[in-house]
């Protein structure tokens, strides 16, 4: 039963699915989401047990099977601040395109900036 | 229990793909974010669990405002509309590829999904060695305040740029020029009596966080985002861009300087071998507790700026 280990890979598969499928920019950064939070879940979930304690308090080394990995955690609060400051540089740059072009669909977007790039 | 709410995550994951608005697909990502933050209560991670539930928090009140302000449906009446051709065909077509391919890669990764149980001889290191190490209760906060400091002062460092690229990414060159005038975005009344009554309990709680991070679930990025969040709920509240931008910045790089000063002299010079023995658990406390604070601080600042930053570009 590895179902902390498989449903994450669903989820970012979904999540890739949407990235590669979508007409809207917004929608795209959302999946980046959805594929971030996937690959966290899957780091911690490959050493979940089932009824797994946290690892806090004194006497840990007495408990050692009991407890869950630390050094996950430790690593994947970074990716979680990390990942909401690139979410704010994407959202900045889609500013951009919406001020420029009036729109948030991929192609219209890549038809518009052609289309200026043409002029010029 | 838990493979319930695995798989209400993934419903939630599928609403959001196959949601068209954006303001729905914000809420929906929220609501992911929620389920997800469960998930990682479940896995005996509550430190993630506090830094997601607030990153979360902070994200969704974030692009509301921003899309609030941004993205109206008076941009997208009047938009012009290009020259685009007609490929409905090519569209399924491309659309059927994508999900097979999804399909295909989705089954050969759990298909080869190693058998072998994770290396824990790092766990056990850690474990035994972090109270006598490090001191504190938390090993999380051990490892990524002493184990692992490289990893944390390029986090912070990463904090840093992304805040510069998205202060010079912005629209006007001026640095502060729309401080003390009003904003044009009108809440309603009763949610901002709510965040009234909320406010002083958010700042508690985040300083609560980022002083207890060494001894329970908590710590200095977790407290800073919430420290972040009440300076969005002031701004909800007062409707007014009242912060020099340059001052921030300044500030900020100088707790960054104060987080890599501390480290310096801390971890890698080993100071606290010059003091006698019987202060050692002191002076460990003082480090983890120095530290929690100054990536509060720092934390703070960079998001406050982040939001700041976004709301007070005016709209043309």
């Amino acid at each position: 039963m590895r179902m902390m280990e498989i449903i994450p890979i669903i989820v970012f598969f979904m999540g890739m699915f949407g990235l590669m499928f979508s007409k809207n920019i917004i929608k795209s950064v959302a999946c980046l989401v959805l594929m971030e939070m996937a690959v966290i879940v899957f780091i911690l979930g490959l050493s979940y047990r089932a009824g797994v304690l946290p690892p806090i308090g004194r006497g840990l080394q007495y408990n050692l099977d009991g407890i869950a990995d630390p050094l996950p955690q430790a690593l994947m609060i970074t990716a979680i601040i990390i990942g909401l400051a690139v979410t704010a540089i994407d959202f900045t740059m889609i500013i951009h395109l919406v001020r420029k072009h009036k729109s948030t669909d991929w192609n219209e977007v890549k038809a518009l900036s052609r289309e200026s790039f043409d002029k010029c | 229990m838990t493979l319930a709410l695995l798989l209400l995550w993934v419903v939630s994951g599928l609403l959001i793909l196959q949601e068209r608005t954006v303001f729905r697909m914000v809420i929906y990502l929220g609501v992911f974010s929620l389920i997800t933050t469960i998930i990682f209560l479940f896995q005996g991670a509550p430190d993630v669990a506090l830094a997601n539930a607030s990153v979360s928090g902070f994200s969704t009140i974030f692009l509301i405002v921003c899309f609030e302000k941004y993205y109206s449906a008076k941009d997208s009446a009047k938009k012009t509309k290009p020259n685009m051709p007609k490929v409905r065909l090519a569209g399924v077509c491309r659309g059927v590829a994508v999900l097979l391919f999804s399909v295909l890669m989705c089954v050969m990764f759990i298909h080869f999904l190693p058998d072998s149980e994770v290396s824990t001889y790092l766990k056990h290191q850690y474990a035994t060695l972090f109270y006598s190490d490090v001191g504190g209760e938390n090993a999380v906060t051990a490892i990524y305040l002493a184990y692992r400091l490289y990893d944390t002062v390029f986090e912070a460092l990463m904090l840093v740029v992304s805040v510069i690229a998205v202060v010079h990414l912005s629209f006007f060159d001026e640095m502060s020029v729309s401080s003390g005038r009003q904003s044009e975005i009108r809440h309603s009344a009763t949610a901002i009596r709510t965040i009234r009554v909320v406010c002083p309990i958010i700042i508690l709680f985040g300083v609560y966080l980022i002083a207890n991070g060494h001894l329970s679930p908590g710590g200095g990025f977790q407290g800073g985002v919430a420290v972040a969040v009440f300076f969005v709920c002031r701004f909800m509240i007062f409707n007014i861009y009242d912060l020099p931008v340059g001052t921030v910045l300044k500030d900020e790089k100088i707790v960054f300087l104060g987080i890599i000063l501390v480290a310096v002299f801390v971890i890698f010079l080993g100071i606290h071998q010059y003091f006698p023995y019987q202060h050692t658990a002191l002076l460990q406390t003082l480090y983890l507790l120095m530290m929690n604070t100054l990536i509060g601080v720092k934390v703070a600042l960079g998001f406050m700026m982040l939001f700041y930053r976004y709301v007070a570009v005016d709209r043309q």
